[in-house]
């Protein structure tokens, strides 16, 4: 009888010992793809290692309704000269090696950031207005000056050039960096799964750089808000390919896979229940030198602004990847104005008139063109090529001109954007931060374009300012108007994304919001720490 | 023999110096650098910095000739793409897959593809024949993604035998080598055939015949040996050529390669990076070449390396 008491007891222990181990939850998901050099977004974010936005937390973040949600801090207050935000962190955050996570690990991130070649620098300084950013990045200040201080243990204040009143969206993209670790190892730190510390809410336990596939573990020392539901997350940019993700979606290895055009309708009739579309907040427009012919003609880029039936473009050959874009703001982006985006309307008569008061009446006398695109993957490289086909094939037939196509890669791309090396561009721009300033700020004061318009420029200014909303959304609405009536872009479309999402996998991050989207890959903190699987 | 291997070898050093050369002016001359912007300027000064830290601001000879020393010394340098290693451990990583898949795909398509390739042409315009040319020239002409693509979608995702991709278990490697094995099969298999063919033609065959030795006597012990000389002269570029990693088929089966790194090191401007991976592959060739030379003569005892025949 003892003996049986025995086992029965061992078994007991045994399943009790192993039950965490059998109940673990191991979500395997696709990724962004990038170089994978340090596991630090602080230090690098077009180079970062997977998921190293997931290992620490921001000061706040967006739920799934692109609402504002504190994480670090529990609560910030704007100065009444608008000029200073003080940020007040929670108390009991920690590293996962047991050391405190203070205001000086966010401030030293930032101070860090304008000193160390930080690939988004720029980010800290059209977008933050952090007083002396620019000064300090460019080496004619010290860091000391600075607009950011830790005032103590859990607060931190930062100073802008001028009032920005969305300061606190754009601190979704501050992480804090172990200083403790920084002064021990120097940026090395990021570089080894067994030297890098979170204090968010993933920890790491594997990474293999030769494809930037990370394994991470839900933290155990994590106290912010949104907790994992799940025990391990393994994210694969492999995956991220639909011709690599659906086939392992299928075969039980992925939880769920984006899809090009040619896999929605196959994913859409055997999981009608599992697919998911993903605002990606981004837009892809025409971009000119406008110092350039023949765009220096406002009327040949007008020409080429009603040149573009949307509809027919997002309705063949980039069906369910893209919708129409008449403004630069996607809908459902802040800022976004419904009655801007209604005049970018395909009208070839118009379009044809606009080219003839140029000069080139049916398109005759008009030089040959080529537009530039950049190479990329992901959404962009399934729409881009095929939009620049069909501009091509639209504005040969509707203005009767040739428009020759060329795909670079990106820092030629951008090399030849910034540095006026054609005239003609197909340019993607996605969100950063939620606030129309995000957007209207890639052309603000020479921007990425490389022009310049005054005017534009004080529109922008004083809206980016104002601390009220009507009064910005107005502005931003008047900023716009000048940039379709001096024809300086031509949005084309809003991409969009589709995945298909395995039936067990659950929770209010695969439930779509109000608007109808999930958002499985950009908005990493709420969808990862609001999932489960059955 | 020794003269030439060692005339040889001074080739191999001299490819080597012209190719680096070549690479390097190649490299430099596409627009745009490792640390230029991918979406929105860096500032100048931070660039110059990053430059600077990086050796990048030094005139193009000096930085070649710094490269070059290092190479003498066995160093090539930090990947700008993975900071917290040397090229050469990068490499040493990242060929284990890479070889494994690679090398296998190679040992077991070759063979196959011998037999494969000897049964079409002892067995000439028979059924054999045209199913192992038909083997062939599918395996030749379907694309490796093709490929990789109907073996996950029979064997992972119809019939759910194997899992679709990934890696280090076993397991995930099969369909990779299958996928990689399928290149030298079906070339082995039209090269094995024309050269036994054509061996078997030739007038000392019919001599042998004439004697009375047996068939199998003919085929294995002389047919054979005469036959093999162009199949030395596939088998090491065509290994060094699978062994070193194929960016669709590890792309494909998501396997932590070597083969991404070769359009990678282009794209991201990894300087460092693109001239070892370039250097090892010329000094790979050249190696391959060599060995093939020597395994001629062997195989020959007419081929004098180095001579006439």
């Amino acid at each position: 009888m003892n003996a049986f008491v025995r086992l029965a007891g061992i078994m007991v222990t045994a399943t009790a010992l192993s039950a965490p181990v059998l109940a673990q939850t191991t979500v395997v998901a696709p990724s962004g793809n990038t170089a994978g050099t340090y596991m630090d977004y602080m230090k690098t974010v077009y180079d970062r290692g997977t998921g190293s936005e997931l290992l620490q937390i921001p000061i706040a973040t967006f739920n799934k309704e692109f609402e504002l949600t504190p994480m670090a801090a529990e609560s910030w207050t704007q100065s009444e000269d608008g000029l200073t935000w003080t940020f007040k962190l929670r108390s009991g955050l920690v590293w996962s090696d047991g050391e405190p996570l203070t205001a000086e690990d966010f401030v030293f991130a930032l101070q860090h950031a304008a000193t160390s070649g930080y690939d988004f620098a720029w980010y800290w300084d059209f977008a933050g207005g952090i007083k002396g950013w620019k000064e300090v990045t460019e080496s004619t200040a010290d860091v000391s000056t600075l607009g950011l201080k830790a005032v103590d243990d859990l607060t931190i204040e930062v100073t802008t050039v001028a009032p920005k009143p969305y300061l606190p969206s754009v601190t979704s993209l501050w992480y804090p960096v172990p200083k403790h670790k920084v002064d021990e190892l120097g940026d090395d730190w990021s570089l080894d799964v067994s030297t890098i510390v979170s204090s968010g809410p993933f920890e790491i336990e594997s990474w293999e750089k030769s494809n930037n596939s990370v394994v991470l573990t839900k933290s155990d020392t994590y106290t912010g808000p949104w907790s994992p539901l799940i025990d391990r997350l393994e994210l694969d940019p492999t995956l991220n390919a639909p011709e690599v993700g659906l086939p392992a979606f299928l075969a039980g290895d992925a939880d769920y896979s984006f899809l090009n055009t040619g896999q929605v309708p196959v994913a859409t009739q055997r999981y009608p229940d599992g697919i998911r579309k993903n605002a990606v907040f981004a837009t892809s427009y025409i971009s000119y030198d406008l110092d350039a012919e023949p765009f220096n003609d406002v009327n040949v880029r007008r020409a080429f602004y009603y040149a573009v039936d949307r509809d027919e473009l997002t309705s063949t050959v980039l069906k369910d990847i893209a919708i129409p874009a008449g403004s630069i703001l996607p809908p459902g982006y802040p800022g976004y104005n419904p009655d801007i985006a209604a005049e970018a309307v395909f009208d070839p008569e118009k379009a044809k008139q606009f080219l003839a008061d140029a000069g080139f009446p049916n398109g005759e006398g008009f030089p040959d063109v080529e537009i530039w695109y950049r190479e990329e993957g992901g959404y962009n490289g399934a729409i881009i090529p095929a939009m620049a086909q069909y501009l091509q094939a639209e504005f040969k037939e509707v203005l009767g001109i040739t428009l020759n196509i060329r795909s670079l890669p990106g820092p030629e791309w951008m090399d030849g954007l910034r540095g006026k090396k054609n005239n003609i561009f197909i340019a993607p721009y996605e969100y950063d931060y939620l606030d129309p300033s995000n957007f209207y700020g890639i052309f603000y004061n020479g921007g990425r374009h490389g022009y310049f318009i005054p005017e534009f420029d004080e529109i922008v200014a004083k809206a980016d300012s104002d601390s009220d909303w009507d009064t910005r959304y107005q502005l931003y609405a008047d900023a716009e108007q000048l940039m379709i009536d001096q024809g300086l872009i031509v949005p084309l479309v809003h991409p969009v994304t589709i995945a298909v999402v395995s039936d067990q996998l659950t929770g209010d991050g695969v439930s779509p919001n109000s608007l109808g989207f999930t958002q499985l890959d950009r908005l990493g903190h709420y969808f990862f720490t609001h999932i489960t699987k059955q | 023999m020794l003269a030439h291997i060692l005339r040889r070898i001074l080739s191999v050093a001299f490819t080597f110096i012209v190719v680096s050369i070549i690479i390097f002016l190649m490299m430099h001359s596409v627009p745009g650098g490792p640390f230029d912007a991918n979406d929105m300027p860096v500032s100048e000064a931070v660039r110059a910095r990053m430059m600077a830290q990086w050796g990048l601001d030094q005139p193009l000879h000096v930085q070649y000739l710094n490269y070059m020393w290092g190479v003498l010394h066995l160093d090539f340098g930090v990947p700008f793409q993975s900071p917290g290693e040397t090229v050469v451990q990068l490499i040493s990583r990242a060929w284990v897959p890479s070889l494994i898949l690679g090398g296998s795909g190679v040992l077991i398509g070759a063979p196959l593809g011998i037999l494969l390739g000897m049964a079409a042409a002892l067995n000439r315009n028979s059924w054999i024949d045209y199913v192992a040319s038909t083997v062939a020239t599918l395996g030749l002409t379907i694309p490796v993604f093709v490929t990789s693509m109907l073996l996950i979608l029979i064997f992972a995702v119809w019939l759910n035998w194997l899992p679709a991709s990934g890696w280090p278990q076993p397991n995930r490697w099969i369909l990779p080598i299958a996928c990689y094995a399928a290149i030298p099969l079906a070339t082995y298999a039209r090269y094995t055939r024309s050269a036994v063919l054509d061996t078997l033609n030739r007038p000392f065959v019919t001599v042998l015949r004439a004697k009375g030795l047996s068939e199998r006597r003919i085929i294995f012990q002389h047919v054979m040996r005469n036959s093999a000389i162009p199949l030395v002269t596939v088998f090491l570029p065509m290994f060094i050529g699978t062994a070193t990693g194929s960016i669709f088929v590890e792309a494909m089966f998501r396997v932590p390669g070597l083969g991404a790194y070769f359009v990678s090191s282009i794209e991201v401007r990894d300087y460092t990076l693109q001239m070892a991976l370039m250097l090892l592959i010329t000094f790979m060739y050249c190696l391959a070449y060599l060995l093939s030379d020597i395994a001629y003569a062997l195989l020959n005892p007419r081929i004098r390396v180095g001579g006439a025949e």
